[in-house]
């Protein structure tokens, strides 16, 4: 197990990639306490599911874009599992739209969860894990950040904005044992995609070399071996997990 | 007490690599001693280690001298012992 005692904190942890990071943390033997917003049915049986898997698995409700919130949060898991070695900032949305039909709205929202959240947490992180000298952090991008998608102005903002946060913090807590670094993946089969109209599916899907979508599987084993020591001496980078899709 | 003060004095004195003599009461942190928020930090912690108390990163603004610094950790350890008695 490569987790063994060590404690993670997800964002975004019901569905999806987030899920699919809950999971494998809960294998590798780390105690998991994951954030979701609405859905806590779902938020309830990954619990249930996990739960013996691992250390301690716990679910929390809040909205990653409120500060306080995620202070109380990073807070709370101290208290409650004795410490924090792992942030996977994964909390994200779309509200996909062509920038003429864009709202204010849409643009801030997006910007605000996405990016916002992943400040508000990584803020409230970053002192335990400097205090400490150790900690590692993986931010989920996409290849969206990377080569833009269209009607996905406010999201590719906001994925690209992760890069750029990514490596500076890499650069500014590298002397204090602690790596950053973030997982962009492409069209992956979750929610997020399956929202997709059938024809536009067809369409990326002749843009992939590896002609297929991937699963929220394929992230994970990306995240786990960042965190893992075989990735010990990687921090900044953006490992990209898309079947090829935005190769340069 | 005086023990405390000679203590904190040393302990920053090595986190910011200087003689112990250069870290007066009085002397700014920041601005006469080159000390950065990452130094700050470190201070804070090995105070934190060395004593075992546990003082909130809201007072991490107010450790901008010697003597402010013993008086916030002064004010910890009192609370600590505080809560044994």
């Amino acid at each position: 197990m490569l987790f063994k005692d060590k404690v993670a904190v997800v964002t975004g942890g019901t569905r999806g990639i987030g899920r699919a990071i809950v999971i494998m943390l809960a294998r590798e033997g780390a105690s998991v306490a994951f954030t979701y917003l609405k859905s806590t049915p779902d938020a309830e049986a990954l619990v249930k599911e996990i739960t013996g898997s691992s250390g301690k698995v716990k679910a929390f409700q809040i909205d990653v874009r409120d500060y306080e919130k995620a202070k109380g949060l990073i807070e709370k898991v101290k208290e409650e599992f004795g410490r924090l070695d792992i942030l996977v900032n994964n909390a994200g949305i779309t509200k996909d739209k062509a920038l003429m039909m864009m709202a204010k709205e849409d643009w801030q929202d997006v910007i605000d969860t996405n990016l916002g959240g992943l400040f508000n947490l990584s803020r409230n992180a970053i002192v335990t894990f400097l205090k400490q000298k150790s900690g590692n952090i993986i931010n989920i991008s996409s290849v969206s950040g990377i080569i833009g998608l269209s009607r996905q102005a406010n999201y590719a903002a906001s994925k690209a904005g992760i890069i750029g946060f990514t490596k500076a913090l890499a650069r500014e807590v590298g002397a204090y044992n602690i790596r950053v670094n973030a997982v962009a993946p492409g069209f992956i089969e979750t929610d997020m995609v399956a929202g997709l109209k059938e024809e536009y599916r067809v369409e990326i899907k002749k843009r992939i070399p590896l002609e297929r979508f991937g699963k929220a599987e394929d992230v994970a084993a990306a995240v786990k071996f960042l965190l893992s020591d075989k990735a010990g001496y990687i921090t900044g980078q953006t490992l990209v997990v898309d079947g090829g899709m935005a190769i340069l | 007490m005086q023990n405390v003060e000679e203590e904190i004095k040393n302990l920053i004195a090595e986190i910011i690599e200087k003689d112990p003599a250069q870290v007066t009461p009085e002397a700014k942190f920041f601005e006469d001693l080159g000390v950065d928020s990452m130094m700050a930090l470190e201070i804070l912690a090995a105070i934190e280690k060395k004593y075992k108390i546990s003082i909130p990163e809201e007072k991490l603004a107010q450790l901008t001298t010697l003597a402010k610094t013993i008086e916030v950790a002064k004010e910890y350890l009192a609370q600590k012992q505080g809560s044994n008695a």
